[in-house]
């Protein structure tokens, strides 16, 4: 009997200490290159835009996206990647440069661009230098965009 | 009668990692921020020059953006708001505040209203369409980031 007690209690102690284990294990510092992470999905996200590629915006996008346009337009994710995929409003020429990663921790960078456009889509010339800064989120082991704002650079 | 609860007990500490697992991939909401008195006392403070307010809210990458672009880092932006050419703000006014949380990052979006003038009278009147970045560091929400919009449609 007092065998089984102590069989008992070696068992109740592994799980024990295994659930602290688990705990503690994603809140360690990581040694992913966070910076050459999101530098990479910059490029991604502005690939997905010139491309009119909808499912990689939306597989990037986290759910609560929200990004604010030259002229102050505020847009949800549906609205955005309803955008990028819409054909129809023609193509425009993206780049970007000077990628500077602002902030990085484990789960959250910030980084400022400037992106180069030239094009029009509709009756909008989006021709033109912007800054932007972008925001990127580690959710369930995946870094996703979690919002950008944009300011049109005054003309030198 | 011992046993059956040694097993029960058992059964229960079994499922502890899989929560453990489960609560830390993704940090909790912060529902205890304020994040309507965040921005207004953020703005406040630019306002009323609280410089200790914002030397401490104000995470060392912050960074700025203005509407043309113009980009400053916290130590130019601070400079600027101690120097003698800082501008007058009458008016510093965020209104319709939204804001989307991610765990340890904060996107708060609002409508500025701006009056006032720089050191040579010139006015700085202007609507505008802010987003702002705030993240949890060591345990305090900072800001981190400001792109500056003007709101084309209320010109």
């Amino acid at each position: 009997m007092k065998r089984a007690y102590g069989l008992c209690v070696t068992i109740l102690l592994i799980v024990a200490s295994a659930a602290v284990a688990l705990g503690q294990a994603p809140g360690k510092a990581s040694d992913e290159n966070v910076a050459g992470t999101v530098s990479i999905l910059d490029h991604v996200w502005l690939d997905a835009a010139h491309n009119h590629d909808g499912e990689t915006a939306a597989w990037l996008f986290a759910e609560n996206f929200v990004e604010i346009h030259p002229g102050g337009i505020l847009v949800t994710k549906q609205q955005q990647v309803d955008m990028i995929k819409n054909v129809k409003l023609g193509d425009l020429a993206i780049q970007s440069s000077d990628i500077q990663v602002r902030y990085a921790s484990p789960d959250v960078a910030v980084l400022t661009d400037t992106t180069t456009i030239r094009g029009t889509q509709g009756e909008t010339n989006y021709s033109g230098q912007y800054r932007v800064m972008r925001v990127f989120v580690k959710q369930h082991g995946r870094w996703r965009a979690a919002g950008a704002g944009i300011a049109r650079l005054a003309a030198q | 009668m011992r046993k059956t609860y040694l097993g029960i007990l058992t059964l229960i500490l079994s499922f502890a990692p899989l929560a453990f697992g489960q609560t830390k991939s993704v940090a909790a909401p912060d529902a205890a921020v304020d994040w309507k008195a965040l921005d207004h006392k953020w703005l406040d403070s630019e306002k009323t020059g609280d410089l200790d307010y914002l030397e401490k809210f104000f995470a060392d990458s912050y960074v700025l953006v203005l509407a043309d672009g113009k980009t400053y880092t916290k130590k130019e932006w601070l400079g600027i708001l101690r120097g003698a050419d800082r501008p007058t703000l009458l008016t510093l006014d965020p209104e319709n505040i939204q804001v989307h949380v991610f765990g340890n990052v904060a996107i708060l979006t609002d409508h500025t209203t701006i009056k006032g003038h720089d050191s040579k009278g010139n006015s700085m009147d202007g609507e505008f369409n802010v987003f702002r970045v705030v993240t949890k560091q060591n345990g305090k929400w900072l800001a981190t980031g400001v792109v500056m919009n003007a709101d084309l449609a209320k010109k």
